[in-house]
């Protein structure tokens, strides 16, 4: 029997803030949960399973979605956890259609950064043993791949700044972000050291935020949506654990899962219109667009702004990184920029790629491939 | 639906109280490396791995799939992790299914795993309930597992000697299994005269804390020849879950365990699970629940556990064994759990339960699950 | 998002909660016999068939999971090949001479006077032992000469387990609907929920939507602190982190107008006489603290058996 294809619905982001300081983690997810239905006919009790993507350690929980299955809107259904980024937790949702088990399934993400220590979530992430105990963590791994990056292509930090600025004035059109002030090239330099030789405004922003994502048999799709975004290509693979030990230069695992994720669409970079990458740092922006085939190996930045293909129009993770949530954003936002060129400028966009990364120094890389 | 998924290698480690000689990590790669060689495969032939284990925080290491990938040579490969509380394990054979069913691997390899004698295991439970709403009040999952369980023996009658049964028959089986480490007979007497931990569940009546691995090799009807002739075919595997506190949250019945049955077994073509079953396995975190799954996978009906136990149908020369390895009374290793009961069952119908083959096993029942006791799910076996 | 038609904002500090654990993890043999060799000043590595060495010592390559063939000494010194600095602190990767693989550590040194491709040599802290911070750091050392790997006949045993200690604090944020009860049960001792959609019965906690339906909560209603059990189990063990006497009454009580159970406990004197008189279906009322309430559950110090 044939595979299904599965496309996506709608999409519900709530606005991604430093601090949602007047809501719990079931407020943001019920409100993404009770919006994505909103103009597609749909009710939760159409849906057959959720798949939702959270963090024990961020949410201050074990067992977390235990606590929230009532908002998840998982009551008598099949839920799980997938305790990875939501864009692994749209894989396992495709894959359920694709087997013909379901033909409606929700995948949400959420997080609340602010209500703990981040660095000590990263920190925890790494074997505790050698690496921990010496401090190593996100910022350090982010600091050195930058340092690396940069004398390898001889560019300069300052060369960075124009495109962090570039990211955040995306995201503070973008509506869904809270923006108080879009810091310029010259704010970003100034944002004091975080990993030497990147400032604060390099690495990744995190946010507080949730996203809920409803995707659907292909018949399903096309009856609930105008122009749904088909999802026809999907790869993932994670590279060592030891920062140390992997490619300075170059995300193996994102190129792995681009790989996979292109010869299940049949096309590559080269035939996308537009990307959405996630990245922990502008470092590790630039060196996901290069996995993705988007930029040549050290032309990341050349590539970032003015490339052919538009990457990021949301602004992408560097003003907006809702932990754990940030690759099914992309994946969000991409869709709703094929499904709903009109919002977004005009055009014919036809084909995106979306990415998502986990774990320090994104260990962990997916990608899938968008049509309609 | 999809393509057959079929368990075609299996490998655990032998469980213990405690391993000095390996971190989590070296656990688990003897787990799969014991997988794969019952695969007659290679890391190289494996297309997904799906890493499950039980809350993070029973052995300080945040999201261990990262760490572990790497002892089990499969950087670059596709890795995830699913975590499911006591029902991890089974979800990730879930999510593991899903792959294999829905076109993205050929062959996936599934790892479960905890070292539960790193942490604090109550402690770090309780950390599952509301800060705000209760949490100071949490005793693990033991409290409220205890207090259902009190609910259930007026209305069902699940007594104490009830329970205090399922504990000796899983203790007692537990001694044959190979894999399992607490070994000790007892009595039912022995049982109902262990100390009281959260009445009624007394010593006795609780698994013990293990440090453990479970692997499954899990493949495609296209390619599952290459490990064995005789794959464990899995004709039906849900999971469902209800609200932890719903004013009508039965405690009498799994609701999501009953939901998952019934899905599980319109799949599989059960209609009559009591006759149909030659073998089943369940994780019974605490002896009572073993009661409360016989009632919820209608094996019996409600209020008739008790009368099930008793009379010796679920033992193993019984016409429904339940647990014959042992259950979770020889060894628990939470977040593995799941897995184990998979290999069991899966053993029992490939004829190779190296515990205690039920004579012409065909078709076998596994349950798991976790959380509030609200996380519940249920696969149907057969080769 | 939405409000109940008769909630207000409410300005709260968030609720702090912290998660404190000890562990005692495993290292297994590699690590562990790396720990256990810090206090003799020796740095273990693990040599593979290949001839590849890598220093620390690992179980399994990290290149591909292989098997080490014997631990090795590693040199004390090698090439600084990357840094960065975080909160004041330098942290390199560092390849021990004779070695493959790099590896992080930190760098005591200013990081405007540090090169990728610097010589370093490690400096040992007197005193810490079981830990690889029993090397305090690598300082530069550009007349250092080239070491090389050594065989090892003898190392100690390796350490079975080390100890450990993970401690997380929240601030949580209450939200409206958790804020208004808390508020309630400080201002004014009493504990309100919000009604299920269309029925009258309170839900305890209250949010803004129902568990169940995945509808839209009503308005608010005040419980009575008076209620019954639905279960309840005797709890006579003692558990890291409670601090309560053994025995006491684990009880899951639906308070008189809610339909939700909150969590709390009740008083016994003894085990046996609780099994027959404390059970599903009793009636219980709230006891609540002398002198000035929080705003937290713990406000009610514990329930108590209402006498038929």
């Amino acid at each position: 029997m044939a595979l299904s294809k599965v496309g996506v619905v709608s999409t519900a982001q709530t606005e991604l803030r430093p601090a949602w300081s007047n809501a719990q983690h079931i407020d943001l997810i019920s409100s993404v949960v009770t919006s994505v239905f909103k103009g597609t006919g749909l009710t939760i009790d159409d849906v057959d399973f959720i798949i939702d993507s959270g963090s024990d350690v961020l949410d201050g929980r074990s067992i977390s979605n235990c606590g929230f299955l009532g908002a998840l809107g998982a009551h008598h259904k099949e839920e799980a956890r997938v305790e990875e980024d939501g864009l692994w937790g749209a894989l396992y949702g495709v894959n359920k259609i694709r087997s013909g088990a379901s033909s409606i399934g929700l995948i949400v993400a959420y997080s609340k950064p602010s209500e703990s220590n981040v660095d000590l979530y990263w920190n925890a992430q790494v074997e505790p043993f050698y690496q921990r105990p010496v401090g190593f963590g996100q910022r350090a791994a982010s600091g050195i791949q930058a340092q690396r990056y940069l004398a390898a292509h001889g560019i300069a930090v300052e060369d960075l700044a124009a495109l962090v600025a570039d990211r955040w004035a995306a995201a503070a059109a973008n509506g869904t972000i809270a923006v108080d002030d879009v810091p310029g090239a010259d704010a970003v330099l100034a944002s004091g050291e975080a990993a030497a030789p990147l400032s604060h405004l390099m690495l990744a922003r995190p946010v507080d935020g949730a996203v809920a994502v409803l995707i659907a048999r292909e018949d399903i799709a096309r009856r609930t949506s105008r122009n749904p975004a088909f999802i026809t290509g999907m790869g993932t693979a994670m590279d060592t654990h030891s920062v140390a030990e992997r490619d300075g230069l170059r995300l193996s695992s994102a190129a792995n899962a681009a790989a996979m994720a292109y010869r299940g669409a049949g096309w590559t970079s080269a035939d996308a219109d537009l990307a959405e990458v996630s990245a922990s740092s502008v470092v590790g922006e630039l060196l996901a667009i290069e996995a993705l085939g988007l930029a040549e190996q050290g032309r990341g930045l050349a590539g970032a702004r003015d490339g052919k293909l538009v990457i990021n129009r949301s602004g992408g993770a560097l003003p907006a990184d809702p932990i754990m949530a940030t690759g099914l954003v992309r994946l969000a936002e991409a869709s709703r920029q094929l499904s709903q060129p009109e919002l977004y400028g005009g055009g014919n966009p036809r084909r995106a790629i979306v990415h998502g990364a986990g774990g320090v120094g994104m260990q962990n890389n997916c990608v899938f491939t968008l049509e309609v | 639906m999809g393509r057959h998924v079929g368990i075609v290698g299996v490998g655990q480690t032998h469980h213990s109280r405690r391993r000095t000689d390996v971190s989590q990590a070296g656990l688990v790669r003897e787990a799969v490396d014991r997988a794969l060689a019952d695969a007659r495969l290679s890391m190289d032939d494996i297309d997904t791995i799906v890493v499950a284990s039980g809350p993070v925080l029973f052995a300080a290491v945040n999201q261990p799939e990262k760490w572990v990938v790497d002892a089990i040579g499969a950087q670059g490969k596709s890795v995830v992790r699913v975590t499911s509380g006591g029902g991890a394990g089974f979800a990730g054979a879930l999510a593991g299914y899903y792959q294999v069913a829905g076109g993205f691997s050929d062959r996936t390899l599934v790892v479960a795993y905890d070292k539960l004698s790193e942490g604090q295991l109550q402690y770090s439970i309780s950390t599952l309930y509301d800060p705000f709403w209760g949490r100071e009040f949490a005793v693990g999952i033991m409290g409220f597992s205890a207090a259902y369980w009190r609910a259930r023996m007026d209305v069902l009658g699940h007594t104490e000697e009830a329970a205090a049964m399922v504990a000796a028959k899983n203790r007692n089986n537990a001694i044959d299994n190979p894999y399992a480490h607490q070994k000790k007979p007892v009595t039912v007497e022995d049982v109902l005269n262990s100390k009281p931990l959260c009445w009624p569940i007394k010593l006795l009546d609780v698994p013990p804390i293990s440090d453990g691995a479970a692997a499954i090799v899990l493949a495609s009807e296209k390619v599952a020849h290459h490990s064995t002739g005789r794959p464990a075919w899995i004709r039906g595997i849900a999971y469902c879950c209800e609200a932890d506190n719903a004013a009508e949250r039965s405690l009498m019945l799994s609701e999501p365990l009953a939901l998952a049955s019934r899905q599980v077994y319109r799949a599989a073509g059960i209609t009559n699970p009591r006759r149909q079953f030659d073998v089943v396995e369940v994780q019974e975190p605490y002896s009572c629940f073993e009661l409360n799954y016989y009632e919820s996978l209608g094996l019996c009906p409600p209020g008739q556990a008790a009368d099930l136990i008793a009379s010796g149908a679920t033992q193993r020369d019984g016409d429904i064994p339940v647990n014959p390895s042992g259950g979770c009374m020889g060894a628990n290793p939470i977040g593995a759990v799941g897995v184990i009961r998979l290999i069991e069952a899966a053993t029992q119908v490939m004829g190779r339960n190296e515990t205690h083959q039920i004579k012409d096993a065909s078709l076998a029942l596994v349950q798991s699950g976790g959380g509030w006791a609200n996380l519940r799910g249920c696969a149907v076996l057969s080769a | 998002m939405y409000s109940a038609p008769d909630s207000y904002p409410i300005e709260l500090p968030t609720f702090h909660s912290e998660i404190n654990l000890p562990y005692t993890l495993t290292p297994g043999r590699a690590a562990g016999t790396f720990l256990a060799e810090v206090k003799n000043r020796r740095i273990i590595g693990s040599r593979f068939a290949s001839g590849r060495v890598i220093a620390p010592a690992q179980d399994f390559s990290p290149a591909d999971g292989e098997e080490p063939e014997a631990f090795v000494e590693a040199p004390q010194t090698g090439v600084l090949t990357a840094f960065t600095r975080v909160d004041g602190q330098v942290i390199g990767f560092i390849r021990l001479d004779g070695c493959d693989n790099e590896f992080p550590h930190r760098i005591l040194a200013r990081l405007e006077d540090l090169a990728a491709g610097q010589r370093v040599a490690a400096e040992w802290d007197a005193g810490v032992e079981q830990s690889v911070l029993a090397i305090k750091g690598f300082v530069p050392a550009p007349d250092a000469p080239v070491g090389t790997v050594k065989p090892l006949d003898a190392t100690e045993e390796p350490l079975g387990v080390i100890p450990y200690a993970m401690k997380l604090d929240f601030e949580h944020a209450y939200g409206p609907y958790y804020g208004r009860m808390f508020d309630e049960i400080r201002e004014n001792g009493r504990i309100m929920g919000v009604r299920q959609p269309g029925l009258d019965a309170a839900l305890l906690p209250p949010r803004e939507i129902d568990d169940i339906t995945h509808a839209r909560t009503g308005t608010w209603k005040a419980c009575a602190d008076t209620g019954t059990i639905r279960a309840c189990s005797i709890i006579n063990m003692e558990v890291y982190g409670v601090t309560r006497k053994v025995p006491y009454v684990y009880a899951e009580i639906v308070l008189d107008g809610a339909s939700t159970r909150m969590i709390h406990v009740i008083e016994i004197d003894d085990l046996e006489t609780a099994k027959k008189t404390i059970k599903p279906g009793t009636r219980v009322r709230a006891v609540w603290v002398e002198g000035e309430r929080k705003g937290r559950v713990s406000d009610i110090e514990r329930f108590e058996v209402i006498d038929a």
